[in-house]
């Protein structure tokens, strides 16, 4: 009769799987044993697994530290086993399958699985990196007011940018200690091109911010862009590292992203203070060629200024 | 030789005059000056001193508002008392006050007819001698002798330039001329024998407005007045000749009235510049005490002119936007005067269409007060590449009306040359 006996961790990792076409099959830590646990709670001859020609039943060998069902307390001996029982061992798990045992429907490959092994291509990766480690060193330049020299960018592009891998890194170590696949490569290929993207983004910010004025709404939906920006990025983050089903990924990438934007954003409100002096205006300056609005007048800004006094008024009322 | 002698002799006999003159305008004028101090309820303490004189047989007690307007702002906090000349002390009553000529009238209670202050009817002649009286540093009554030169010029509201040391503490003491009628209240001091008193005439309207029985309550004289002062202050701008002067590649207006002054800078002399930059800033130099920390009435204009010199347009933009997200109010008023600001934008070119800005509107209310704003505006050229035109002011305790019809001349004045 066929039978497969899995060897689990504690948190349901495989460690190893045999497949065995007998009626008994002895489990311990002794080297005639069917299966070799290396575990020293396990006995010699802990237990076998016996087939009596109707069920598969658990016999303990008068182990010292007994074996039970699952993870409860429950003796494990003379059980009548089910397809997908698990029996500890000690501190081991072992999980029992009959051949028929249902399996979990196929994953088709992901379109995009192309497209996410291209970010890894040595050449591809290199050019996402040096861009956006020159589009760093461009922002340090261009936020500095006095003249730099060459290395007074280089320093903190590079720095960023080693800074930037450590995520990619981080997930790839993760995805290793789970005992899945790191593809190390790929995270940072994917994160670069990411990183790039934001880049992008912020500049679609910036060109919204510039165009509009404090009446439109065009500036509250653009918020949205790095929010689902992130919420893809972690996405893939966890499809690339890991096993997962589609909704846990959705799950886990959604409160990665919740905690980024939540936790800045608490940040920020920790720290603003009780009482500002400072005005809070929208500041975005772009160069003439990016002025693509068309311009209003005086007379309806200041018409537009009513309003602004009405809210200011309604606040202060509301202070007192 | 002998000529000489007698020259020395008359300055002595005249020195000695102007003592002994001083000598007997204290004396008579002792029993109506008063120390006025704010005592803080809680620790019994003084929070604050000032000097007071009277001016009516009844016990009516002329001061300045900044004396008492701790208890103004906060009366459940504070008590006012007075101190005489000879060390009595009584609670006084706050009866009315004229906070933009920074006067107030307080009370005491009197047992019959008191001696006190008169006030003068005529304006002192330049150069005429006055005596300042007052409590300098809690050091008892004192009497500084100087001269009356006229109204301070740069000043919208009348101000009475004296040279005498005017202390702290003596706020609030009368000067008086040679025949002992008070013709102006001390007020302030700028630095060495620069002092500042209120003409006599304020008094007496004020006086005379209590007299009639003025039935507002003191935050509702505070109010109207602060109301009525600025609409008569923009009014006066507003009605006055805008003058375009060159910045640089742009015109900037500069208003042409004598309180309020212009000043320039620039950095022509530093080559290794990136941006060229030339700065002028006109300011009316005068504020309205309301409370500590709490000023109001002025406002600021500044004109910057910028080229770039060896930068790309981005950078030169990018600096730019680092600089105006600097951008802060004249006063420092906090979170019990003030509500926060709040900020409207947009892309602006006015009529004339010589320039694109990006204008900013920022507005705070005055709790406490109806109509009273603190305004910002902050104007940025959009349209050149290497060269930029800001132009930017902030008012103080203004009305809404008052601010639009300012924000708009303004705005619409600032142009491209």
């Amino acid at each position: 009769m066929e039978i497969i006996i899995e060897e689990i961790s504690r948190g349901q990792k495989l460690l190893g799987r045999h497949k065995f076409n007998k009626n008994s099959i002895s489990i311990g830590r002794g080297y005639h044993s069917d299966i070799i646990l290396s575990d020293p709670h396990v006995c010699a001859e802990h237990l076998s697994i016996e087939f009596d020609g109707e069920n598969w039943r658990v016999v303990d060998l008068n182990s010292i530290n007994g074996c039970f069902l699952g993870e409860g307390k429950k003796p494990a001996n003379g059980h009548i086993i089910h397809s997908g029982d698990v029996v500890t061992i000690g501190k081991s798990q072992i999980r029992i399958v009959f051949p028929h045992h249902p399996v979990v429907d196929s994953i088709t490959l992901s379109p995009f699985e192309n497209l996410i092994n291209l970010t890894k291509q040595p050449l591809v990766l290199t050019i996402n990196v040096v861009i956006f480690a020159l589009l760093t060193g461009w922002m340090f330049f261009l936020n500095n007011p006095k003249e730099v020299n060459f290395t007074q960018l280089f320093v903190p592009a590079v720095g960023i940018t080693l800074m930037f891998a450590i995520w990619p890194a981080a997930v790839a170590l993760v995805s290793h200690l789970t005992k899945h696949d790191a593809r190390v490569f790929t995270q940072l290929g994917i994160c670069f091109v990411f990183y790039n993207l934001s880049w992008v983004i912020d500049f679609l910010e910036a060109l919204v911010n510039f165009n509009t004025s404090s009446q439109s709404f065009m500036p509250h939906l653009i918020i949205v862009l790095p929010i689902a920006l992130a919420f893809c990025l972690f996405w893939l983050n966890c499809h690339i590292g890991f096993h997962m089903s589609k909704v846990r990924r959705v799950v886990v990438a959604a409160s990665l992203t919740t905690l980024l934007f939540g936790g800045t954003f608490l940040i920020q409100l920790s720290k603003k203070p009780e009482f500002s002096v400072r005005p809070q205006f929208n500041s975005t300056l772009l160069t003439p060629n990016f002025m693509l609005a068309p311009s209003n007048n005086v007379d309806e800004f200041i018409e537009n200024s009513n309003d602004l006094f009405k809210h200011v008024q309604a606040t202060k009322n509301k202070d007192e | 030789m002998k000529g000489l002698i007698g020259l020395f002799l008359i300055l002595v006999s005249q020195i000695s005059v102007a003592v002994e003159q001083a000598e007997t305008i204290f004396k008579q004028l002792a029993p109506s000056l008063y120390q006025i101090r704010l005592i803080d309820k809680a620790s019994g303490e003084k929070s604050s001193i000032g000097s007071g004189f009277q001016i009516s047989s009844d016990g009516l007690i002329a001061t300045n508002y900044h004396v008492i307007s701790s208890f103004a702002r906060h009366p459940e906090k504070y008590r006012i008392e007075y101190l005489d000349n000879k060390g009595n002390k009584a609670l006084l009553t706050l009866k009315s006050i004229d906070v933009i000529n920074d006067l107030a009238l307080v009370k005491r209670e009197v047992d019959g007819e008191m001696p006190f202050f008169e006030i003068s009817q005529s304006i002192p002649v330049k150069g005429e001698e006055l005596y300042s009286l007052g409590n300098p540093h809690d050091l008892g009554m004192i009497v500084v002798p100087g001269t009356y030169n006229g109204l301070k010029k740069e000043s919208f509201n009348d101000r009475i330039h004296f040279t005498g040391s005017v202390n702290s503490g003596m706020s609030g003491g009368p000067v008086v001329n040679k025949d002992t009628q008070v013709v102006g209240v001390n007020v302030a001091t700028s630095g060495n024998q620069i002092g500042f008193l209120v003409p006599h005439d304020k008094l007496l309207a004020l006086i005379s407005q209590y007299q009639q029985g003025d039935l507002l309550t003191i935050d509702e004289q505070m109010e109207s007045q602060l109301l009525a002062n600025q609409k008569e202050l923009v009014e006066t701008l507003l009605k006055s000749d805008w003058q375009l002067k060159k910045l640089g590649e742009g015109l900037i207006p500069t208003i042409d009235v004598p309180f309020i002054r212009c000043w320039g800078e620039s950095n022509a002399d530093k080559d290794d510049a990136l941006i060229m930059l030339a700065v002028a800033n006109c300011s009316l130099d005068e504020n309205t005490y309301i409370a500590s920390n709490f000023f109001t009435g002025s406002l600021e204009m500044e004109y910057r002119f910028m080229q770039a010199k060896k930068l790309t347009d981005t950078k030169f933009y990018q600096l730019f936007q680092r600089q105006i997200a600097r951008v802060m109010p004249g006063n420092k008023a906090g979170k019990d005067d003030v509500s926060e600001f709040e900020c409207q934008h947009d892309i602006i070119m006015p009529e004339h269409q010589k320039i694109n800005n990006k204008a900013v509107f920022c507005t705070r209310a005055y709790k406490g007060f109806s109509d009273l704003y603190d305004v910002i505006y902050l104007g940025v050229s959009i349209d050149r590449h290497d060269q930029a035109l800001l132009s930017h002011f902030t008012f103080a305790g203004i009305s809404q009306k008052s601010a639009q019809a300012f924000t708009k001349k303004f705005m619409e004045s600032v142009s491209w040359k």
